[in-house]
């Protein structure tokens, strides 16, 4: 017979899913392909750059253009296509298209009938304004996703420093990234001693107060964590101003990127304005 | 030619929360060169002594005393001395996740030298000569999360390595390792002891005393120094260790005869 999963264990089944998947793109963070291959802070400027370019853009063949460079750009840093676009087109644009679904029609969007169905009509206005809709999300999560697909987490973080964030700011959210995974190790063998002693069968009444009582205890422990870490921490010399290790260095591939996409950006804003005209 | 102390502990007495007594009265002197076990039941005061040591937290009463200066919150307040103590004096946690708190082994290695002042350069190369011995070179740019617990043990020891400290205090280095790592690791501490660094290492595992130490402090239940002496001496009084929790003697049914266990691990059938 199958197995009904309860609240409790979709719950953690979701999360544990989640950081296997942050797992999985630190794998193709560390692939050698085209974006992989740049300095991180060069990456998140350029395809900010782009997103930006998405966003302000009113010309749909641009934004069309914009969407397959980023297919190419993932094809080009050995991103499964597959991966990518369930990534890329499941949840956010799909909940998208949801929301944009009214706009299609004269309701919303008076214009000229393209099809009518009893008393409404999908008008070519409505047409455009959702297909820009979709294309400007679609365009943003791509290259959101591109970044973080080809960068592993903790450079990410590094690169904050280049546009501004304080050191320290950089730090803590590091170090929370290290023990969110501690947690949930701590998380998933709880869950399993629980199992081996109850089995599946529970009252929900016993799993909320399990729950509850979990959540107390992890709460304890980061709390007593926290005071050992920071003591490790004053162990090696701290004193409230970190200083870390810099090891990123631009190369001539990333001064090659840059002008490329400078060029890119220019041109389609070039395209953009002739068109407007 | 005099050998120099580099602690020196009178009366120690500390308590957690003023209410939890862990130590009562320690007196104790390490000399530099010196390699020192803490050997004691769990709940015996090694770790906090370790801390006290490590200046992470500070006597309630007693005195504790680092070449000469006494370990106070006040003299920690002078930058260039708390800067110069952490220099000389690297702590190996017991609990490998709390010395590992960076998201790369790389970083977590390069913390310590780099907030006590060293320069990139000097960091980097460090780091690959660390990781050379220590055989960590393909861990370098992993997260902790991802490693063993032997590996994990291996990168915390480079951590504090990495700072090139005088005095190195380790919390049961070899906890939870299996039987080739825990040798590794005491031929690297063997090789840190060679180089003229003073290395006192808490543990309750017997069996490497003899490897690690060449004195031997045993913590009773009271929390006071119980004896001290040799490992050999230490290890050959046996009332002492059992008084001490250190073995338990149990023996049950073999087949054909009755077998006897020592708590470290030994076994005589008589």
């Amino acid at each position: 017979m199958r197995h009904r999963r309860g609240f409790i264990e979709c719950s953690l089944g979701g999360t544990l899913a989640f950081f296997r998947q942050a797992l999985y793109d630190d794998e193709t963070a560390s692939m050698s392909g085209l974006l992989q291959g740049l300095d991180p802070r060069v990456k998140a400027a350029s395809l900010l750059a782009f997103l930006l370019l998405a966003l302000f853009t009113r010309s749909l063949p641009l934004l069309g253009f914009l969407y397959l460079l980023c297919l190419a750009l993932a094809a080009l840093s050995r991103i499964p296509l597959g991966s990518f676009l369930f990534r890329t087109w499941v949840f956010i644009p799909l909940f998208s298209l949801f929301i944009a679904v009214p706009a299609l029609f004269s309701v919303v969007s008076p214009g000229r009938a393209v099809v009518s169905v009893g008393g409404l009509s999908i008008t070519e206005q409505g047409l455009k304004a959702v297909a820009f809709f979709l294309g400007r999300v679609v365009t943003s999560v791509s290259l959101t996703v591109l970044l973080s697909m080809t960068t592993r987490h903790f450079e990410l973080l590094k690169a904050l420093r280049a546009f501004g964030v304080p050191q320290v700011f950089v730090m803590v959210l590091g170090i929370s990234y290290r023990y969110i995974y501690l947690f949930v190790g701590i998380v998933e063998d709880t869950y399993r001693a629980i199992k081996s002693r109850v089995g599946s069968a529970m009252h929900y009444r016993k799993g909320q107060r399990i729950v509850t009582w979990n959540m107390a205890y992890l709460w304890k422990r980061s709390y007593q964590l926290n005071e050992q870490v920071y003591n490790a921490m004053l162990s090696r010399g701290f004193r409230g101003e970190p200083v870390s290790l810099d090891h990123f260095r631009i190369r001539l591939r990333d001064w090659l990127w840059l002008g490329g996409c400078a060029a890119t950006i220019l041109l389609l804003a070039y395209a953009e304005l002739t068109i407007r005209k | 030619m005099a050998t120099e102390t580099v602690f020196e502990c009178r009366n120690l007495h500390y308590a957690y929360q003023g209410k939890f007594p862990a130590l009562c009265g320690v007196d104790m002197t390490i000399a530099a060169g010196e390699r020192v076990a803490l050997v004691g039941a769990n709940g015996s005061g090694k770790s906090t002594l370790l801390n006290l040591l490590d200046a992470l937290i500070f006597a309630d009463q007693g005195s504790l005393a680092f070449r000469g200066t006494r370990l106070t919150e006040a003299a920690f307040r002078d930058d260039a001395f708390s800067m110069d103590f952490r220099k000389r004096v690297g702590l190996v946690f017991q609990n490998p996740d709390v010395q590992l708190f960076c998201p790369t082994v790389r970083e977590d290695i390069a913390f310590g030298p780099l907030q006590l002042g060293s320069d990139q350069q000097t960091v980097k190369a460090r780091i690959g000569q660390l990781a050379e011995t220590l055989g960590i070179s393909h861990l370098l740019d992993r997260s902790p999360h991802q490693l063993s617990v032997g590996e994990k043990r291996k990168v915390s020891l480079a951590t504090i390595l990495a700072i090139d400290p005088d005095v190195l205090l380790l919390d049961e280095p070899t906890a939870g390792l299996d039987p080739r790592t825990t040798t590794h690791l005491i031929d690297m501490l063997d090789a840190f002891a060679h180089a003229g660094k003073t290395v006192v290492t808490a543990t309750h595992d017997l069996h490497t005393i003899g490897d690690i130490a060449d004195k031997v402090y045993v913590f009773g239940q009271d929390r006071r120094i119980a004896a001290c002496g040799s490992p050999e001496d230490i290890l050959a009084d046996v009332a002492l260790l059992k008084a001490n929790n250190l073995i338990h003697v149990h023996h049950h049914h073999a087949r054909d005869h009755r077998k006897f266990h020592w708590g470290d691990g030994r076994d005589d059938s008589p």
